[in-house]
């Protein structure tokens, strides 16, 4: 009877250490190969021509055009800097700079990757379109509720996810200087 | 208490192995990958110009709104697939993904080659008549070694207004893609 009870017990941590560790591998992946700085992730490897096997795995399981290296990198967000998940009933600022690149866009999707922006509005905006402050860093606004500046205007509700594509970039290349900054979300407002 | 431990122990190596199974064997098993979702497109040797992103639509292939995408596939069993046309001065990059959706090689214009795409994309084989000079390629093409056959070209072009996107697009479209008649 012992002996039935630990094997099952063994069969059942060898399943959920096997598929749990591959599932969060693939999805959250913090601990292999993907890299966050403050609320934004990203897969530095997936642009490689010989990626290693989780940054393989990661790009069968979105089964996307995926950003080669030098072309650029692409940083998600699903929470705001103090890591609560972004959600449209809220209105979020992003503030800060990004790391040196040629052009970067900023949208809005949902779980499933679709677009989020009010019918009728631009889809994403792009560095070129952004008005800065004096000293060069940016301030967006994104949500639903009317904003002044910079504003990502979106439409519907539940969870999303910020993009942020950073084209031609040095960001966590051999070029890039040590301190690699993203800018910081913070939520402004909830209805 | 001890042997308890024990088999907790080889529960957890056990799901150490299972793990490393999955890891390597989903690339194998995955049944819809990007290879299936751009065979959909009817790309074969030609510049394929793919719809724009609009809000409230699926987006499989994470395309980013404000590009302009030209999808291409070949097949280097045909002969050497070759990319050639002019694009106009704004950014753009050209990405060749193999079947698994690895890019095997990318580069931007800002790599010194101005506004023109010359681009050919060789296998080991052809490579190789390549070398011994058995195949005339002019002067200046870029030239791409790629390990498979089944590839796609993927150009992204950013036109900086959206208002330049239809010109833009057209531009892209006169991109030759595949092998040389």
């Amino acid at each position: 009877m012992r002996f039935v009870l630990r094997l099952l017990m063994c069969i059942a941590v060898a399943l959920a250490v096997g598929f749990g560790l591959s599932y969060y591998a693939l999805t959250d992946g913090r601990l292999f190969g993907a890299v966050s700085l403050g609320p934004w992730t990203t897969w530095p490897e997936i642009g490689s021509p010989a990626p290693n096997p989780y940054a393989r795995g990661h790009i069968t399981r979105e089964a996307a055009l995926q950003l080669g290296r030098s072309e650029g990198l692409q940083f998600v967000a699903t929470t705001d800097s103090d890591e609560a998940p972004l959600n449209l009933a809220c209105s979020y600022r992003i503030a800060g700079r990004v790391p040196v690149s040629t052009f970067w866009t900023l949208s809005a999707v949902d779980m499933d990757w679709v677009n989020m922006a009010a019918p009728g509005t631009d889809a994403a905006l792009r560095s070129s379109e952004i008005v800065r402050q004096s000293d060069g860093a940016m301030v967006i606004h994104v949500g639903t509720g009317l904003r002044p500046g910079n504003w990502l205007e979106l439409a519907g509700g539940g969870d999303f996810q910020l993009v942020l594509t950073l084209y031609d970039t040095t960001a966590l290349s051999s070029f890039a200087s040590a301190d690699m900054t993203m800018p910081s979300i913070t939520m402004e407002d909830c209805r | 208490m001890i042997r308890t431990l024990l088999w907790f122990i080889g529960g957890a190596l056990l799901g150490g192995i299972i793990h490393i199974i999955v890891i390597l064997t989903l690339p194998l098993l995955a049944e819809e990958t990007t290879w299936t979702r751009i065979s959909a497109y009817e790309a074969a040797n030609r510049m394929l110009i793919l719809e724009p992103v609009t809000p409230g639509i699926p987006n499989p292939l994470h395309l980013d709104p404000e590009l302009s995408y030209g999808l291409c596939q070949v097949d280097l069993s045909e002969g050497p697939a070759y990319l050639n046309g002019v694009l106009p001065d704004a950014f753009w990059s050209v990405a060749v993904y193999d079947r698994n959706g690895i890019v095997i090689y990318s580069t931007t214009n800002r790599d010194g080659i101005g506004q023109t795409v010359d681009i050919g994309i060789f296998n080991p084989a052809q490579t190789r008549l390549l070398a011994q000079q058995q195949i005339d390629i002019a002067e200046g093409l870029l030239i791409v070694e790629s390990g498979t056959n089944d590839l796609f070209v993927l150009v992204r072009l950013s036109p900086p207004h959206e208002a330049m996107r239809a010109r833009f697009e057209a531009e892209l479209a006169e991109v030759t893609c595949g092998p040389r008649t």
